[in-house]
């Protein structure tokens, strides 16, 4: 017998039937790459810290990540932070990654400094889910590369203010370059670095 | 002609997804700064609607009408989430950068265009041909119109500089306005170009001079 096909039964059954098939093979496909996707993450957090703390750059081969940052690196987990320290050419370096929110979504970076969070030595966004064009630029290599050497405040803080839009690479003034038509991504950034620095002070006391 | 050599030519040209049936813009605005985003959203395009068109039209006689759209909707987000899936495992770069794009896909109208006017009503091999010829149609003309963005807005193609430094990258360029109007420009070229062409076609099946005959246009 050939089923009516504008039974409302069979509308139902059909429509269950077949989201049922389709959401069970996506969620082998998505049960099968996981491991490799959860590798690529590790790989990309690894990366970032090295990033921060100079000791890689965007040429540094993908083989060499994990090798290097067992190596150079020290994790030290805190509260809702992770802590990370590594020695340079006899220097004590501590870095923090933190996942703060941000606009549409929570922003992981890394920043990392001297023991006091004095002078900044890195920083690098992990993960963000900002308006692309617009906030999204906080991952633009100026953005970042701002903080390279960035002295902080007094006060022991950074500042954002607004910029040529290229770029504040002034070591001394304590302040960077906001991003332009992002206000509200530079504020919760500038919280997040400012938080970071205050959790590196926190660790680089108790070294 | 026979109906795969059409559905491929009205894909490309006489039925272009972006010259005629004027979809998919919104994606065209978005990615064509930059080549390789635009190749990539290209394949992910072409992969949805043909691997969609293939599956809907190979279940066209189980699907009840009342919920058609529903199943066209699940079908084609389920490729959709399928490239984003392979993506992330495979090409984690390429899926930090393309960010929200790939699933952006499913908002692309031309998946949901051509399962509704002809994959409802065509055997699978055809449908699948005709979202492959949709695919590359939508493709060519998103490919002419990055290459004149990233070489305009960065003085690259792919990445790579072609012009020294003593150019200044049009900064208009990068952003979606000028997709706007490069595409309104590549609109308003293909469709004079196609009245020209059957104007020429009429004038050529009429003697010149005969009622109804088109005045000879000046180029």
């Amino acid at each position: 017998m050939k089923p009516n096909r504008n039974s409302i039964i069979y509308a139902a059954v059909f429509t269950f039937v077949v989201c049922v098939v389709f959401v069970v093979v996506l969620a082998i496909a998505n049960q099968v790459t996981l491991s490799r996707v959860n590798a690529n993450k590790k790989l990309e957090s690894q990366l970032a810290v090295l990033k921060a703390f100079g000791l890689a750059d965007g040429t540094t081969p993908v083989g060499e990540i994990d090798s290097k940052y067992t190596q150079s690196i020290t994790e030290k987990s805190m509260d809702k932070a992770t802590a990370y320290i590594a020695t340079i050419d006899g220097q004590t370096y501590v870095a923090i990654k933190l996942t703060m929110p941000g606009l549409w979504g929570p922003i992981t970076a890394v920043l990392a400094t001297d023991p006091k969070g004095t002078i900044v030595r890195g920083f690098e966004i992990v993960d963000q889910q900002e308006t692309p064009g617009l906030g999204g630029r906080i991952t633009e290599p100026w953005f970042s590369a701002q903080f390279k050497g960035k002295q902080t405040l007094p006060d022991g803080t950074i500042a954002f203010a607004q910029g040529s839009g290229k770029g504040n690479l002034d070591p001394t003034d304590g302040t960077v370059d906001a991003i332009t038509g992002a206000s509200r991504t530079s504020d919760f950034v500038k919280a997040l670095v400012n938080k970071e620095l205050a959790l590196a002070r926190q660790i680089g006391g108790t070294l | 002609m026979s109906a795969s050599s059409k559905v491929f030519k009205d894909g490309l040209w006489y039925n272009n997804p972006i010259f005629v049936q004027v979809l998919g813009i919104c994606s065209t605005l978005a990615v064509t700064n930059n080549l390789r985003n635009t190749l990539i959203m290209v394949l992910g395009v072409t992969f949805a609607t043909s691997m969609g068109s293939l599956t809907l039209s190979a279940l066209r006689e189980l699907i009840p009408r009342k919920v058609r759209m529903i199943v066209q909707v699940l079908v084609l987000s389920f490729y959709v989430i399928i490239i984003d899936i392979v993506l992330r495992a495979y090409a984690p770069t390429i899926s930090k950068q393309l960010g929200p794009y790939v699933g952006l896909i499913i908002t692309n109208c031309i998946l949901m265009g051509r399962a509704e006017a002809f994959a409802a009503s065509n055997p699978p091999g055809l449908a699948f041909l005709d979202g492959l010829a949709n695919g590359f149609g939508y493709g060519w003309v998103l490919l002419v119109i990055a290459v004149i963005r990233e070489f305009l807005g960065f003085g690259s193609l792919f990445g790579f500089k072609i012009v020294g430094d003593g150019f200044t990258p049009w900064t208009i360029m990068v952003m979606a306005p000028s997709a706007f109007f490069l595409v309104a420009i590549a609109l308003w070229i293909a469709n004079n170009y196609k009245a020209k062409a059957e104007a020429a076609k009429k004038g050529a099946a009429a003697p010149a001079g005969a009622p109804g005959a088109p005045a000879p246009q000046k180029s």
